[in-house]
């Protein structure tokens, strides 16, 4: 699904509960111009900077993460960590790459549970 | 698995589900005033910074490293609420602070109990703020130094022994899940914690502290919708804020305004109401408790600064339908 059919779904199911998720009232609360983002909705306009797609996810509910991937863009701050150790995070990106996710849990630090 | 990521906790069960997978995090807020008044739910100032304990190895007491988990900083008589993050899939999660479930307000252990209920239940509850002491009223969690008697643990136990928060998280078995969502699988959904005469320690512990209005649901699901075979838990402990500069190398956030502050600068309080939900009753030995402000009187102490009522005239309601974003800016 395209970024912005995938906004447009999103906005119009909290639509159906609450009228405050009309294009006019989430442009307005993530300081864009209502035709913008309807633009962006319709895939008649490429997806917003990175930190208007934050405030889209935080106002529909829906994880940053996922929206930027979506967008093609990749968090500033993964960007920091990549580029400190750029040959190691991509060799490991790159090994990761065909794991399935349970296995890729594995890699992500755990916070240790002990003796309590 | 419990990790960290932005400052909050992350519990994943993809042995049961994949998309069981809770956020919880810990809000920085006002302190209401602890003055036998009830107060609308506070806004969300940011979260707490979270930190590995075994990070700082060399810094923390040895007990801490004995339990694992994480650490926070707080200052004296600061507040805090948590955040559950839930999506779509159902969670019970236990909450003690001390060891003294903040639910009922008995000793810690690993197991869900129906009654009385002694956990909450995710998505329904979006946020604890602190001690369920009556029906649709809670006590604020403040922060308290270990050692000198204000804790709830320290109340109930006469020990200041454990401090901290204790989360423990039970995802819903996947078979009730897909029973329970497939009438609603219409529409795609992204992706997806001998006490005067103690020493008084930088660890802290969280108080009884003023009234505030706030229900705790009960579970509509049932014990046996719980896959307790798979649980996630962990120990939150929280230092003072400059115990924690000294740790960790970096500065706390802040200090939160005050509640009158707040207030005078127009700035919204909320409500919450769920109208298919029941509330729990609180505990008889939450409600027990002396609040910081009420035990300071007793003992000819004063915790807590700034403690002048307010009247807060912009509520703001949240809901079910409405959403659930209390997190602010100041």
């Amino acid at each position: 699904m395209e970024f912005g059919e995938f906004i447009r779904e999103a906005r119009e199911k909290l639509r159906e509960q609450d009228s405050r998720y009309s294009v006019r009232q989430v442009a307005q609360r993530v300081g864009v111009e209502p035709a913008y983002l309807s633009k962006i909705e319709r895939g008649e306009q490429a997806p917003p900077s990175e930190a208007t797609i934050r405030r889209l996810a935080e106002d529909l509910g829906q994880d940053a993460d996922v929206l930027l991937a979506m967008a093609g863009k990749i968090s500033a701050d993964l960007k920091e960590v990549i580029c400190r150790r750029p040959q190691l995070f991509a060799a490991l990106i790159r090994d990761l790459r065909e794991m399935p996710d349970h296995a890729i849990l594995r890699v992500v630090r755990e916070v240790r549970d002990g003796d309590w | 698995m419990v990790s960290m990521e932005r400052s909050g906790l992350v519990f994943r069960f993809p042995e049961v589900h994949a998309e069981a997978v809770l956020g919880v995090n810990f809000q920085r807020t006002l302190r209401i005033p602890d003055d036998h008044r009830e107060y609308p739910l506070p806004p969300g100032l940011g979260r707490f910074p979270l930190d590995h304990v075994d990070d700082h190895a060399g810094r923390v007491p040895e007990r801490w490293l004995q339990h694992g988990g994480v650490l926070l900083p707080m200052y004296q008589a600061e507040a805090m609420w948590i955040a559950f993050e839930a999506r779509e899939y159902p969670f019970a999660v236990k909450v003690a602070a001390g060891k003294v479930n903040a639910v009922t307000g008995g000793a810690w252990d690993r197991e869900l109990h129906a009654r009385p209920q002694d956990y909450v239940v995710t998505p329904r509850q979006p946020w604890l703020d602190g001690f369920a002491v009556k029906k649709g009223v809670i006590r604020q969690f403040v922060a308290m130094p270990l050692g000198r008697g204000y804790t709830a643990e320290e109340q109930l136990t006469g020990e200041a022994e454990h401090g901290g928060l204790q989360i423990c998280v039970y995802p819903m078995k996947a078979a009730v899940y897909e029973r329970l969502r497939r009438p609603r699988m219409h529409s795609i959904n992204a992706s997806m914690v001998d006490a005067c005469c103690a020493e008084i320690r930088s660890e802290m512990g969280l108080a009884p502290g003023g009234l505030m209005r706030q229900e705790v649901y009960d579970d509509p699901h049932g014990l046996k919708a719980w896959e307790t075979a798979a649980s996630g838990r962990c120990f939150v402990h929280i230092v003072n804020s400059a115990e924690y500069e000294r740790i960790t190398g970096r500065k706390p956030p802040t200090k939160p305004p005050t509640a009158e502050a707040y207030t005078r600068a127009g700035l919204p309080w909320f409500s919450y109401y769920d109208e298919n939900a029941q509330a729990l009753d609180g505990a008889p030995s939450l409600a027990g408790l002396d609040s910081v402000a009420a035990l300071g009187w007793k003992k000819g102490e004063q915790p807590l600064e700034d403690n002048g009522p307010v009247a807060p005239q912009k509520v703001v309601p949240l809901g079910p339908v409405q959403g659930k974003v209390r997190e602010g800016e100041f």
